[in-house]
């Protein structure tokens, strides 16, 4: 064990980087899985994130903004017609909103009262405007005498209509906690591609030096021996990284673990583990270059996770896309973990994909192994 | 004439190192293709028309016929599953005003806020004439979102502070305890300063190189227009390879690491400031805005990131000055910082 002994040694060697990537990576996972939890599609009426300005303080427009908060969140803005473009611009805010102090003047001439920044091609546009018409139409109409009947009108605005959903909408169960799951395993796939080739590839470089590597050639230490004992660190190292990554998700979210199918998302890790370990060791066969594994590493990771929908849900990317995704098993790993699923034979074929992928790899790691060993 | 044979030979090593070219040059386009496909669907907001669904002989059917932004689909009550199931309406609309939708979403609220307002102006109960619906009370100001186009952006930020691969380069070429060819220059009467110069100067041209290649392909091939601001553009993006540069320096000569570390330590700090700035979506950007707003102002590849959208897309180039002095004061404290590790080393023996 010659091979698996210093191949740990290495790793010890280096830990201070591994645990300054897997720590980097890691807090990443957490700030896009929290803010999952908002991300969420919402089953109810959607809220749309506006931000008042309330300049006229009047009864009417407190009336207003009540009306607003109650169907809508409302965010921090500030008057700066600059600020509040770029809060639009960045979808911080679908609307903002500025109540002039002449408003209830206004109101009552039946001018434009109110000025609204927004983007027009969005349907929130319309949804904001007709809110704001609407309260304002309906307390015009109760202006008798100088007086608005704001009391009617929020009665009358309580009245609403029932709406029937036809079913859900199928692939997701529609629970923050099962979000947060989903989008945190989702995010780890990212992770574990790009920590796994990046760090393997930092303890295989000493390896792959070519003084040491001759003389490995040379030495009885027969080819399949040493790739078992290489394998077998790499594997040891991507348990480490793994577990990382599983027990973190149960110390956070570990009271919750009963209420969602989790051994769909731990079975679904470590079959995709072992699939990226594959693709790792057969990285390490094709090049010795630190560029490329380094390049690799971001650029496999990033670009594979992005189409596959790690970043942005699959039901949002383009079928072609989706099309180029399925020769990774970023895709697949992503579909499982997206999936509600009662047992874990209704995603077998992702599985199994992703099972394959790793055989595939493998088969190729060690052809291009055996391919060096020629001089 | 020295320091002009420095910079010949410090070119040729950086660019016969065939690896750093691709990594400089074609990594980012690789990236910038991948981001292309993954968002090109969502950067184009269009507006259609909502679809409801409704029976002929609803009392509401002529007021829905009447808004302009709600297109009819006459149906029976047997057609309401299918075609709410192939998505032809969004939503339908029963005699007793309740609604049916498969799914919800905001056009589904839109209509329900329509069908509520006839309800609600029912209970309302006060006479009217049907004018009072038509006045409109808000004053739009339009300005187009397009929060995907972030990502780009911060692309762009992030390989411009590539040049930290270069600056490692020229980090250990300079330093006996670091490569051998370092130690054979220390031996030389060469002046290091010069050295420094030199390489700074051409990891900086190599990486402003690979970064053109990356907007022309960005602007010609992905046909994603950027820039309408060049001349405020470039000094951005100048000055994240000047501090990209000077970061590899620092890190190149401030420990005694494998390049490989360094190369990774360099790696996982631009990508992290680069998830910040909201190059995995810009919705990592929104949360940082709104809890440690701060974040986004000291964070140079943010700052980058937040001038080039602002300059180019908003015309707003209030930040641009604070913007530059904080990149300046970082490259800097870090060139200072270079500085203080590497003078006065000398060896009699290593």
């Amino acid at each position: 064990m010659t091979v698996f002994k210093y191949f740990i040694k290495i790793g010890l060697k280096n830990k201070w980087v591994i645990i300054m990537y897997i720590a980097i990576f890691f807090v990443m996972t957490l700030l896009n899985s929290t803010d999952a939890m908002k991300r969420e599609e919402a089953f109810e009426e959607t809220r749309l994130n506006i931000g008042i300005i309330d300049k006229s303080n009047s009864e009417l427009s407190s009336s207003l903004k009540d009306y607003l908060k109650e169907k809508n969140n409302i965010v921090a803005t500030k008057e700066d017609e600059e600020y509040i473009k770029e809060q639009i611009f960045l979808e911080i805010a679908d609307a903002v909103i500025i109540i002039p102090e002449d408003f209830t003047e206004r109101v009552i001439e039946k001018e434009e009262a109110i000025i609204i920044y927004k983007d027009d091609r969005k349907p929130h546009s319309i949804q904001i405007e007709n809110q704001i018409n609407k309260f304002l139409a309906f307390a015009n109409i109760t202006y008798q005498n100088g007086q608005f009947a704001l009391g009617d009108v929020k009665e009358a605005l309580k009245e609403n209509t029932q709406v029937h959903v036809l079913s859900k909408s199928g692939f997701f169960e529609n629970s923050s906690i099962e979000t947060w799951f989903r989008y945190y395993f989702n995010f780890t796939g990212y992770v574990i591609l790009a920590v796994y080739i990046a760090i393997i590839g930092i303890v295989m470089s000493d390896f792959r030096d070519e003084r040491i590597d001759n003389r490995r050639k040379i030495s009885s230490k027969k080819l399949l021996e040493f790739n078992k004992e290489i394998y077998l660190g790499q594997l040891t190292l991507a348990i480490a990284v793994t577990s990382v990554f599983i027990i973190a998700s149960i110390l956070l979210m570990g009271r919750y673990i009963g209420h969602i199918y989790y051994i769909k998302y731990l079975i679904n890790l470590m079959v995709f583990s072992l699939s990226i370990l594959c693709l790792t060791f057969l990285i390490n066969n094709i090049t010795r270059n630190k560029h490329v594994i380094t390049t690799l590493s971001t650029v496999l990771s990033l670009g594979s996770s992005f189409i596959s929908g790690v970043m942005v849900p699959q039901e949002l990317l383009g079928e072609k896309v989706l099309l180029v995704a399925k020769f990774f098993p970023v895709y697949y790993f992503v579909r499982i973990n997206d999936a509600v699923i009662n047992s874990l034979s209704e995603v077998a074929f992702e599985l199994f994909m992703q099972v394959l992928f790793a055989v595939a790899f493998l088969l190729l790691g060690l052809m291009f192994s055996k391919k060096a060993q020629r001089i | 004439m020295n320091i002009i044979r420095n910079y010949i030979y410090q070119g040729k090593n950086l660019f016969r190192d065939g690896t750093f070219l691709f990594w400089a040059m074609v990594y980012p386009i690789i990236l910038a293709f991948f981001f292309n496909l993954a968002f090109s669907s969502m950067m184009n907001v269009n507006f259609d028309d909502i679809q409801v669904g409704i029976e002929e002989n609803n009392y509401i059917f002529p007021i829905l016929e009447e808004i302009e932004f709600i297109n009819i689909h006459k149906i029976t009550q047997d057609q309401v599953d299918e075609k709410l199931f192939n998505e032809e309406i969004d939503a339908f609309v029963d005699s007793d005003l309740h609604l049916t939708v498969k799914k919800s979403g905001i056009r589904q609220t839109i209509i329900k806020e329509v069908v509520e307002q006839i309800k609600q102006t029912v209970k309302l109960n006060r006479p009217i004439d049907g004018t009072e619906f038509s006045v409109n009370y808000v004053a739009g100001k339009n300005q187009e979102s397009n929060s995907v186009i972030i990502i780009f952006y911060s692309l762009i930020a992030m390989v411009s502070t590539y040049g930290v691969f270069a600056g490692i380069e020229t980090a250990s070429l300079m330093q006996a305890n670091l490569s051998n060819l370092g130690l054979r220059i220390n031996a030389t009467p060469l002046k290091k300063q010069n050295f420094l110069i030199a390489g700074v100067i051409v990891s900086l041209l190599l990486n402003l190189l690979a970064n053109t290649g990356l907007l022309l392909f960005i602007n010609y091939v992905l046909k994603i227009h950027l820039f309408t601001n060049i001349a405020y553009s470039l000094i951005f993006i100048i000055l994240g390879n000047l501090l990209g540069v000077i970061l590899g320096i620092f890190i190149g000569v401030s420990n005694k690491k494998s390049p490989n570390v360094k190369t990774a330590i360099a790696i996982s700090l631009t990508l992290f400031l680069s998830f910040l700035s909201g190059m995995m979506g810009p919705w990592i950007k929104a949360i940082i805005e709104k809890y440690a707003p701060f974040l986004n102002r000291i964070n140079p590849i943010s700052i980058i990131t937040n001038n080039l959208y602002r300059i180019n897309l908003l015309g707003n180039t209030k930040s641009l000055g604070e913007g530059i002095a904080v990149l300046l004061i970082y490259s800097m404290v870090l060139l200072i910082g270079s500085y203080v590790f590497l003078r006065r080393k000398s060896y009699d023996s290593i």
